[in-house]
């Protein structure tokens, strides 16, 4: 009888998907391009939150040394800095180094200027945040230390970067959450069709004394297999438009656009896209039948 | 077989009772009809018999279990007993005969080669052994309740509740049905039938229970839909 059944089950989802496939296309074609929507606008969210992360990385405090500092003051400052909870990782940089530098940043300009007689440049600690939103706050700790004599961090440059990718991240989760209401919204309604095209068999199936487990399961199946097709079909859809992409910020030469790998993005994406499908399929479902079951 | 004690039926709180204070007791093997004009509450007594409605008062045994209170889970059970004909059939029309019949075994468990043998048997016994694989949608209006008959005899229930199941058919067809019906209920199927078909009524001479605005006036053996009424 088991076997019977799961057989019936399993063949009653198939015919089903058959007979009612206009109204499964529909359904389908509806998970298709709401998942579509979301996919493409997580791959835009996820890339956004890559650069911004990147840059953020970047972001760094440099603390430079007061000429006039004793020895006790630079050894105070020195184990300050490296105790702090906040740092990341903090690395002195003397007066030669940034002579060093900055000869090799300005090529011949410097030639015949002899650094070891007259260097004006000051000896700093450039340091990493743990946390790259914490940096203003670390940097305005050490201003007017004692062996101090500025910090800087990029004043201005860091607040607007770090309110501008804080808004970024708000919108792209207001976005996100409004399309997957759009989605569950949209797809419910359409399983809820094709359920009530099948009101009367569902019915029939109550007074021959079908138990409401054996009526859900095809209908089950159904919106799994549903849900799994339309999540999958964006998701290739989305790797082919990812692929070009990427092609395209490459041949434009627009290598400062520091783009996700493509497997890794699609990746994250079906993590996403394709529980979340399935899963509407079969909530779609579950809760479109539930009035038809009370016969 | 069927018991119902003082049992009540409202539709709503506020409103009129769709049945008051029925009382009548059936027996295995039995032929009943159910008479009345529209809104007697014919539909409402079988409603309730299948537990499609629960009553608001009183009782209704159905095979000595009060089916007040059987709980929803229960339900299918109950149904696989009885055989359900519609006035409007309830076949899915895009289905062949053999597929309405053997569909209604297969919800509620009968494995393949049972099917296989069972399905064209009824098929005979209600002539349409030759539309085993017609649809629905092309048969005439006697034979899809020649197939609705056979459904409801498919899983061998105990008994048969037929609603108006001539309520579409010539007068030709309905005689065949109720035949039909007759030597179903000769093998030992308790059969009730509700309809307002006073020829019938009157040829068959079966136990007549007459309803009149929701209340059982008349319950005679061997009845005539005239005598009663």
């Amino acid at each position: 009888m088991f076997i019977s059944g799961f057989r019936y089950i399993l063949a009653e989802t198939f015919k089903g998907l058959f007979r009612n496939r206009w109204m499964c296309v529909t359904s389908t074609g509806v998970v298709v391009v709401t998942l579509l929507m979301l996919g493409l606008f997580m791959l835009v969210n996820f890339n956004v939150g890559y650069i911004t992360d990147t840059v953020k990385e970047q972001v760094e405090i440099v603390i430079y040394v007061d000429d006039n500092a004793n020895s006790s003051q630079l050894a105070d400052l020195e184990k300050r800095i490296s105790g702090h909870p906040g740092v990341a990782e903090a690395r002195y940089v003397s007066s030669e180094e940034h002579m060093d530098r900055l000869q090799r940043q300005l090529g011949g300009m410097l030639e015949g200027y002899d650094a070891d007689l007259e260097n004006p440049l000051l000896a700093s600690y450039e340091v990493r945040t743990v946390i790259p939103e914490n940096v203003v706050e670390i940097a305005r700790e050490f201003e007017g230390y004692p062996g101090v004599s500025t910090v800087f961090y990029g004043q201005g440059y860091v607040e607007n970067l770090f309110s501008v990718t804080r808004i970024i991240q708000l919108v792209g989760l207001a976005l996100m959450i409004g399309l997957s209401i759009t989605a569950v919204f949209l797809i419910s309604h359409t399983i809820k069709l094709t359920v009530m095209m099948r009101k009367k068999e569902i019915s029939i199936m109550k007074y021959v004394g079908a138990t409401n487990w054996f009526i859900r399961w095809p209908f089950l199946l159904e919106g799994l297999l549903m849900g799994f097709a339309g999540a999958v079909m964006p998701l290739v859809a989305l790797y082919f438009i990812y692929q070009y992409s990427v092609e395209w910020v490459v041949i434009n030469n627009l290598m400062f656009i520091n783009l996700l790998p493509v497997e890794q993005v699609i990746i994250e994406l079906a993590k996403y896209l394709v529980p979340l499908g399935t899963a509407l399929g079969i909530l779609g479902s579950t809760f479109s039948m539930g009035r038809f079951l009370r016969v | 077989m069927v018991e119902a004690k003082n049992m009540c039926m409202r539709y709503n709180k506020c409103g009129d009772n769709a049945l008051e204070d029925i009382s009548f007791f059936i027996d295995r093997g039995e032929f009943v009809f159910f008479v009345g004009s529209s809104g007697a509450g014919k539909s409402t007594l079988l409603k309730l018999v299948i537990r499609e409605l629960r009553p608001t008062e009183g009782e209704l045994k159905v095979f000595g279990r009060d089916v007040g209170r059987l709980p929803r889970h229960r339900l299918p059970y109950l149904r696989r007993n009885i055989g359900m004909v519609f006035q409007d059939f309830r076949l899915i029309e895009e289905r062949t005969a053999y597929d309405n019949v053997a569909f209604a075994m297969m919800v509620t468990g009968a494995t393949r080669s049972e099917i296989r043998k069972r399905v064209p048997h009824v098929l005979g016994l209600v002539g349409l052994q030759d539309k085993a694989g017609a649809r629905i949608c092309d048969l005439s209006g006697g034979e899809q309740q020649r197939a609705g008959l056979a459904r409801a005899i498919a899983n061998r229930p105990a008994m048969i509740i037929a609603d108006e199941p001539t309520g579409n058919l010539d007068p030709g067809t309905t005689l065949d049905i109720m035949n039909l019906l007759r030597s179903i209920n000769l093998r030992g199927t308790t059969v009730l039938v509700a309809t307002h078909n006073r020829d019938i009524v009157d040829r068959f001479k079966k136990r007549v229970l007459y309803l009149e605005n929701g209340r059982l006036v008349g319950d005679e053996q061997k009845g005539i839909y005239t005598h009663v009424h």
